[in-house]
């Protein structure tokens, strides 16, 4: 049995994949998503053996949201294309499995037939997507937005998930801090905390050994003695 | 009585004196040692020449006098007050000083007197100079009549100073008393022709140059734009009718490099436009890239297509286009009977450049609508294949849930597709814009489904105007691919017009608002739309841009509208 997910933005496009998934008896679609945004959270909740991923979408692209997926959530991704010379160049290149739209069935049987016998190629590192993030997608009150990299100050996790806060606005993402640790400029300070060195505006150092930053607009972040050091000397301090 | 006699001929002597005098003005005047006479000048070098010219003309006076009772009568002063007038104070003193020098050196009782004199010649004409500048009127500075009553007071003055100076006084009244008749005639009226030669050489001067530049402005005027529209026999037999009536020569022919294009005037009968070129005179203008003068005389000029040709002369100049290649001939002709004048030659030249011009900005115009024309082409090309595939893909899943909803859509597309392949010619009326537009948007409101909305409010009114074509439907597309298609929740567009002061105004805005300016290669529909509009109405015009962020975009495409308001 293969669990997918359809990610695309054009409702007559999900409708004419789902149309022809349905014809498979071992594959189920456990969802469908309209944007990179809900996509990612349907990815890390629902976990799919594989994603049909439309590169066409708005603010963030199929392929910027694959820079997004955790590694070890990262399903099979197939990426659905009306047309698009760049990627379906890079694809060529990094024998990544793409669909053309409209989807041709027998091509689309092909790609299954592979996923089947677990021949399908895995998506280790498509050029791009592993590229530092400009920015952040997120969740806030009714509302969701890209927030750039510059205006975040700090990033924490608490029981409701990952919260990046800026400058004037914050709000939930998908990003894991793992993922962000590696994929932008932000430091670990903390187990729970990630900073924007750009933010800091001093460190008040503790009697127990830990630290404490205080960002330019007033925001306290803890450093925990373990990441005290890595921040001095990021800091050239020391 | 003996002494009135003796005054007469004194006079007549003097004259005579003059005559050669002036002679030698006369030849000297064609020089252009001349020129800076002409005119009153601050210039240094034309002061020194105004020096120079007027103390030669001082010492000549003093040789060409004669001796009496031991002095000499003379028209020196004409050369120094002359020098005052004409070049100012300063020259005034050094001609006075130089003539008075020499004629110090000279000798005689009355020399020192003379030498003084002549001094004081210089300072007044200088000073006359001086005065007229100051009140305005350097004009007047030229007027024999100045030049006649400033020599008059210079004379008196001089006669005065020998009384006051020359010892022994006695033979001092008496020289006096013999020689101021005689001098104060001749040198005034001298100094008045002197200024009228002057004055005469700068009205021929004149005259030719403002015969010259009524010509060649006239020729200007007439032939205005008329080989921009093409370098061909029928403009150019135009162009050549224009040149022979207004330089009046006997005949005007212009050339390519190969055969001859159009032949106005004397022997129109038997050089007939578009016949080979046949004179050597011309091929040699052209391989050389050189003006040919043949005038009949010294090189000879011989028709080369008939013998009975009554053309005696020829000037054969070569018209240069881009880095100055030769791409034709001008000729202008004349009779066997006629002088080629040397007014027609330089003019020649001058049409021959204006002609080289206007073939030059001809073709830059014409590449100009070649580019708009190839830009269409860019835009209709510019179906994106995107588009397409997206339509497609859409068309495929609307045909499995609603066969008769399919059928509209491909009918949408294939008038989407004809359209955009059709139109060749460079207008449209608004109503095909919006027709263009409303195919295009139905199928996009079929991909998008929920998330794209549509209101289109054009007035009746406005749907006979007419645009470039393909100005509408890129701004749209650009509405829907960088406005809506990146919207996360449902989006509008609004298309709207208006017409004001004679200025038409559509508006395209979608609340997207995520407008950013693309300088390199996606924007590229719309700074097509954009230059094309400005190409053909200039820079005030084409489309503009406002953008309020997440909020919405709006483009608006605004040009001059040339025809009154037909109902459609």
């Amino acid at each position: 049995m293969l669990t997918t997910l359809i990610i695309d933005d054009e409702a007559p496009s999900r409708e004419e994949l789902k149309a022809l998934l349905a014809a498979e008896p071992d594959v189920e679609i456990l969802g469908e998503c309209a944007n990179a945004f809900e996509g990612l959270a349907a990815i890390h909740r629902l976990r799919p053996d594989v994603v049909f991923l439309d590169i066409q979408m708005p603010r963030v692209s199929g392929l910027e949201m694959v820079g997004m997926i955790e590694s070890s959530a990262l399903p099979h991704i197939v990426f659905v294309t009306a047309y698009d010379e760049h990627a379906l160049k890079a694809f060529e290149e990094h024998a990544t499995d793409y669909l053309l739209k409209p989807i041709d069935p027998q091509r689309l049987a092909k790609t299954l037939n592979w996923l089947r016998a677990g021949a399908h190629p895995a998506l280790k590192a498509y050029p791009g997507s592993t590229n530092a993030l400009r920015q952040i997608p997120c969740i806030g009150r009714n509302r969701i937005f890209l927030l750039g990299l510059d205006a975040v100050e700090f990033v924490h996790t608490d029981i409701a998930g990952v919260q990046v806060v800026g400058v004037k606005q914050q709000g939930t993402t998908e990003l894991t801090l793992k993922l962000l640790q590696e994929r932008t400029p932000l430091v670990r300070c903390h187990r729970q905390y990630l900073v924007n060195i750009d933010q800091i505006a001093e460190i008040a150092l503790l009697e127990n050994g830990a630290a404490e930053i205080l960002t330019h607009s007033g925001k306290c972040v803890p450093v925990s003695r373990r990441y005290l050091r890595e921040m001095k000397d990021r800091l050239l301090i020391a | 009585m003996f002494t009135g006699i003796n005054h007469l001929a004194l006079v007549g002597d003097l004259m005579q004196q003059m005559c050669v005098y002036l002679v030698v003005a006369y030849l000297l005047s064609k020089t252009p040692l001349f020129a800076p006479l002409m005119q009153v000048t601050v210039r240094l070098p034309d002061k020194l020449v105004c020096y120079f010219v007027f103390s030669g003309f001082c010492i000549m006076g003093t040789y060409l006098g004669f001796q009496i009772e031991g002095a000499i009568a003379n028209t020196r002063a004409i050369g120094a007050v002359l020098g005052g007038l004409l070049g100012g104070p300063l020259v005034g003193l050094a001609v006075g000083l130089t003539g008075g020098l020499h004629r110090y050196s000279l000798g005689g009782f009355s020399a020192s007197a003379c030498a003084v004199s002549t001094i004081t010649e210089g300072i007044i004409g200088g000073y006359v100079h001086f005065y007229l500048l100051r009140r305005h009127q350097a004009a007047r500075l030229l007027s024999p009549m100045i030049a006649f009553g400033t020599t008059l007071v210079a004379e008196l003055a001089q006669m005065s100073i020998i009384l006051l100076m020359a010892k022994p006084s006695d033979q001092a009244a008496r020289l006096v008393a013999q020689i101021t008749l005689p001098m104060v005639l001749t040198n005034s009226f001298g100094a008045a022709m002197f200024m009228r030669l002057i004055l005469d050489r700068r009205e021929t001067r004149e005259k030719y140059s403002i015969a010259f530049s009524a010509k060649a402005l006239r020729i200007a005027e007439r032939s205005v734009g008329v080989l921009m529209q093409g370098f061909n026999e029928q403009n150019c037999t135009r162009m050549a009718t224009i040149i022979q009536e207004e330089t009046g020569v006997g005949a005007v022919a212009i050339t390519d490099c190969e055969k001859l294009l159009g032949f106005v005037g004397v022997g129109a009968d038997h050089h007939l436009p578009g016949t080979p070129i046949a004179s050597p005179h011309t091929f040699y203008a052209i391989t050389h890239n050189e003006v040919v003068y043949a005038d009949g005389a010294a090189v000879p000029y011989c028709c080369s297509v008939s013998k009975d040709c009554k053309l005696g002369s020829c000037l054969v100049i070569p018209l240069r286009g881009e880095e100055n290649r030769v791409f034709g001939t001008i000729k202008l002709y004349e009779p066997t009977s006629k002088f080629f004048s040397s007014l027609n030659r330089t003019l020649g030249e001058g049409i021959a450049r204006l002609l080289s011009n206007q073939v030059l900005a001809g073709k830059i115009e014409e590449q100009k609508r070649l580019l708009a024309q190839s830009e269409i082409k860019l835009l209709q090309a510019q179906i994106n294949p995107h588009f397409l595939f997206n339509a497609l893909n859409t068309l495929a899943a609307v045909i499995r849930r609603d066969p008769e909803a399919a059928r509209h859509l491909v009918h949408y597309l294939s008038t989407f597709f004809r359209k955009s392949l059709k139109r060749v010619g460079n207008d449209a009326t608004l109503k095909d814009e919006i027709e263009h537009v409303d195919a295009y948007l139905c199928i996009e409101l079929a991909r998008f489904a929920d998330r794209l909305n549509v209101e289109i409010t054009i007035a009746d009114e406005l749907l006979g105007l007419r645009l470039p074509a393909f100005s509408l439907q890129p701004i749209v597309e650009n509405a829907i691919k960088y406005g809506i298609s990146q919207m996360l929740e449902p989006g509008k567009i609004t298309i709207s017009a208006q017409l004001e002061n004679k200025l038409l105004t559509v508006f395209v805005e979608d609340s997207a608002g995520l407008y950013q300016p693309r300088p390199d290669s996606d924007g590229l529909g719309m700074s097509l739309v954009d230059r094309r509009i400005k190409l053909r109405y200039g820079a005030a015009f084409g489309v503009d841009v406002t953008c309020q962020p997440e909020c919405f975009t709006r483009v608006s495409i605004c040009l001059p509208v040339e025809e009154e308001l037909v109902p459609c």
